[in-house]
């Protein structure tokens, strides 16, 4: 899936406040969904259903957080977790902060935030995928611990490809010994 | 993700939209005139209009979209019996119909890659036409007669007589040279197409000399044919010079008889999304570049020696080809379960242990393993002919299966032997040879494969700065032991060489000996990739360690985690043993730029270098190699110097690593702020 950031109904221009003027929420109910789908729905050219929407923050609200400035949502993230091969893995599927807004360590508090649920919840590794031309999530990623665990040949219908990235706890179990 | 909402333009496909609700519709309304036109010069005009989007279409669906989306949303070819009264049109239709016909069976045929899946999708596509092989008898005969419109219409030029009364193409007479030569280079074009893909699928790779003729008129009819653009806008419409660039016509005109929403049912499993044609001229761009990789294909030398066709492959793949030139080249490799559809594998195994005696023992070509390794090189080889970013998923996987070929042979070789002792007889003991030689080849194999793995890492961008140290130290470690073996194998091939009584210089020939040193060059070549990998992992450590720069720190996990993810298929493999994260720390913590100045790593590679231009000097290739290794050295040992002047905790010093000069040996970069 994939990161963005919308454009309206906010100024073109970047705006200046501090890391402390933005309230994070973790997901709290049907009226933050509008929210989150107005968001997504605005940047991306992958177009998610409702039904893509509740699938998610329906089975896993507390990975779902929403980033706040003066009582306007600029930023949410949605992930879902499990068994995926033997192993209890999460998954962030969308990322988007509005663009007026980026530069500012939102996009990582609302990841970090929710790879601690992840974390506290046993999951032993973390996964998601971005275009390999997406320095600024790549970037953000790499920060938070991530690698490049493979390349995806045009995985997007414009061709572009994709990073699986993936970040991997320490102490997690393992199929063989790694010394 | 399969969830659709119903009335979204964007995901339902079955929605009713402006356009037509089905083919016949769409014919009746007058999409897909036959002829275009009663006018015969609009007619030819939009007759190449149509050939040209059909070319655009060609690309779109080769650079991965639906054949549905792109060749098939052409009308004419939905219902091509609606255009048998207008020949050029119809002999068109049909090469179109045929050569997507070819390039599917061929893709389909080497089936090991993840990019076919769309590619031969043609689900409910009126693929299959009775007289296909009849296509280039009718092509020929549309040449031929536009040939003669072309010599009568230049011969009424000079006020000659024609020799033939064919009448004109169309017309306007002032046009008539224009649009003859427009319209011979592209059937000309798919014409040659069609014959290399037939002459590429001959058995055995006879066809490979023609086939490579075939390909070269195909680039130069792809000349005529962009030169045929300015004749062609010049009768145009006057669109903006920008907008033109985006066409799909040579002309800038938009086509008759396409329509992508037709088939929107057919693109089934996924809804269709809205898809851009490529320009005109990127599809003639991509030809060109699918000729070229057509073209390094066929020149494989047919080499049975397998080191050689590895070695080959990884140079092919350096261009990057598209899926169509690597599927063909895979099928000249593998036919009917042989190399070039003629060598069996476990012959092809016997000459790479340089046993080639063996060749014909019944009991060595039906031993297990002798089978199992011959599967493995089989797919081994068709790993190699897939994308990049495939390709390197899969060489990690089948590690654990060379490595498990390994540890059986080991213990067969042990068994025969303890078993054995006292009873050793002239059979027994070239079985313990034959375990030898393929334990030592197949671990050979086996450090190769993990070194593509880990170079393909540089080349799909996997690795960041802060990984580089661990990266070359793995490097190092793997090309440390594939040297070993390879020494090893060359050593055991001398020596049954010797015991043949091969003279000296034979030999020399035989194992690539270096003259001055009497060491294979391939070894030599290999040692510099040793020093290179070292050099640059104590550079690394040593500015980690002296600088803080380069150091891994995240709020969630550390250095050994990624230590663990990025080599977790080698470890898996045990490729090579007893190789951990705390090995790697141990040979790294205490590093410190005046040790690798003292240990002098890249200076030893200049010193080899030097020797081997001589061993290498038929070899372009490998001389390129020398040229780039040369470059990376250098400016190591400079930006070195320049670290050790400054000293490497100055914080006016910035350093960063770039490969300028190597795809996958970095470069300090040194900068002062």
């Amino acid at each position: 899936m994939e990161d963005a950031a919308p454009s309206e109904p906010f100024p073109e221009t970047e705006l200046q406040f501090s890391p402390w003027e933005v309230e994070y929420v973790s997901y709290g109910g049907e009226h933050h969904l509008p929210l989150i789908m107005n968001l997504v729905d605005k940047e991306l050219s992958e177009p998610y259903s409702i039904f893509t929407y509740r699938y998610f923050v329906y089975l896993w609200p507390n990975l779902t957080f929403l980033a706040f400035h003066e009582g306007k949502c600029v930023g949410t993230v949605v992930c879902k977790m499990g068994e995926h091969r033997n192993t209890f893995r999460g998954y962030i599927a969308m990322l988007v902060v509005v663009k007026p807004c980026r530069g500012k360590g939102i996009a990582t508090e609302l990841v970090a935030r929710a790879i601690r649920v992840m974390m506290e919840s046993g999951c032993e590794e973390v996964t998601l995928e971005a275009e390999v031309t997406n320095k600024g999530a790549l970037a953000l990623y790499g920060r938070l611990g991530f690698i490049r665990a493979k390349r995806l040949f045009r995985y997007y219908l414009n061709g572009v490809d994709a990073f699986r990235l993936k970040l991997l706890f320490p102490g997690a179990k393992s199929p063989f010994h790694i010394p | 993700m399969s969830a659709l909402e119903i009335m979204d333009p964007k995901m339902d496909s079955g929605m009713e939209g402006n356009g037509f609700h089905s083919i016949e519709e769409a014919i009746e309304k007058g999409a897909a005139p036959v002829p275009l036109s009663s006018d015969s010069t609009v007619d030819v005009q939009r007759c190449i209009d149509v050939m040209d989007h059909l070319l655009s279409c060609e690309a779109t669906w080769h650079k991965g979209h639906s054949l549905a989306q792109t060749v098939f949303s052409c009308i004419y070819l939905l219902r091509m019996e609606r255009t048998s009264s207008h020949p050029l049109l119809h002999s068109y239709c049909k090469i179109m119909r045929s050569t997507c016909n070819a390039v599917i069976a061929a893709v389909s045929d080497a089936r090991t890659h993840e990019e076919e899946d769309i590619f031969v999708m043609a689900h409910g596509l009126p693929l299959q036409g009775d007289r296909d092989e009849k296509c280039l008898s009718l092509l020929n005969s549309v040449e031929e007669t536009i040939s003669r419109q072309l010599r009568a219409c230049k011969a009424q030029a000079s006020r000659k007589k024609p020799s033939d009364d064919v009448g004109s193409l169309q017309t306007i007479p002032d046009l008539e040279e224009g649009f003859c030569r427009a319209l011979l280079c592209r059937l000309r074009f798919r014409k040659h197409f069609y014959h290399a893909l037939m002459c590429m699928r001959k058995h055995q790779g006879r066809g490979i000399e023609l086939a490579k003729k075939h390909v070269a008129s195909c680039l130069s009819e792809l000349a005529f044919m962009s030169k045929s653009v300015e004749f062609l806008r010049s009768n145009g419409l006057g669109s903006c010079h920008g907008e033109i660039e985006y066409r799909t016509t040579a002309s800038g005109k938009q086509p008759f008889g396409f329509d992508a929403s037709l088939n929107s049912r057919l693109s089934a499993p996924t809804p269709p999304r809205a898809i851009q044609i490529v320009s005109w001229k990127q599809a003639i761009l991509y030809f060109e570049k699918l000729m070229n990789d057509l073209d390094a294909a066929l020149s494989l030398p047919l080499d049975p020696l397998l080191e050689n066709i590895l070695q080959f492959l990884v140079q092919f793949q350096k261009s990057e080809p598209h899926l169509v030139a690597r599927a063909h080249l895979q099928l000249l490799l593998i036919q009917d379960g042989k190399l070039y559809g003629k060598d069996s594998f476990h012959a092809v195994i016997s000459r790479a242990i340089a046993l080639p005696e063996i060749t014909r023992d019944l009991a060595f070509q039906e031993n297990e393993f002798v089978v199992q390794l011959g599967q493995l090189v089989m797919n081994l080889i068709k790993i190699l002919c897939t994308n990049n970013a495939w390709q390197r998923r899969k060489l990690g996987k089948i590690l654990e299966d060379w490595g498990v070929i390994s540890i059986q042979q080991l213990e067969l070789a042990f068994r025969r032997e303890y078993d054995e002792m006292l009873k050793v007889s002239a059979e027994e003991n070239l079985y313990m040879k034959l375990s030898k030689h393929l334990l030592v080849w197949a671990e050979e194999t086996t450090y190769w494969i993990a070194s593509r793995f880990l170079l393909l890492g540089f080349q799909l961008e996997l690795y960041s700065p802060k990984e580089y140290c661990m990266v070359y130290w793995y490097l190092y470690v793997i090309f440390v032991n594939l040297l070993e073996k390879m020494q090893l194998r060359i050593t055991y091939s001398v020596d049954n060489s010797r015991r043949k009584g091969k003279k000296k210089q034979d030999l020399a020939k035989d194992a690539g000996f270096h003259p001055p040193t009497g060491v294979s060059s391939t070894c030599l070549l290999l040692q510099c990739y040793v020093y290179i990998s070292e050099g640059l992992t104590m550079m690394l450590a040593a500015l980690h360690n002296e600088r803080h720069s380069f150091q891994i720190s995240s709020p969630f996990n550390s250095e050994h985690e990624r230590f663990i993810q990025h080599f977790e298929l080698l470890q898996r493999a045990n490729v090579p043993q007893h190789i951990s994260y705390h090995l790697f720390k141990e040979s790294t913590a205490n590093v410190q730029i005046s040790n690798v100045l003292k240990h002098n790593y890249f200076k030893e590679v200049q010193r080899i270098i030097t020797s081997l231009r001589g061993s290498f000097a038929r070899d372009p290739e490998r001389l390129l190699e020398l040229h780039r290794l040369e470059q990376v050295v250098d400016h190591n040992r400079v930006a070195l110097g320049v670290i050790e002047r400054v000293g490497a905790n100055d914080v006016s010093l910035e350093i960063s690593f770039e490969f300028p000069y190597h795809p996958y040996f970095a470069v300090a970069v040194v900068k002062r702020s």
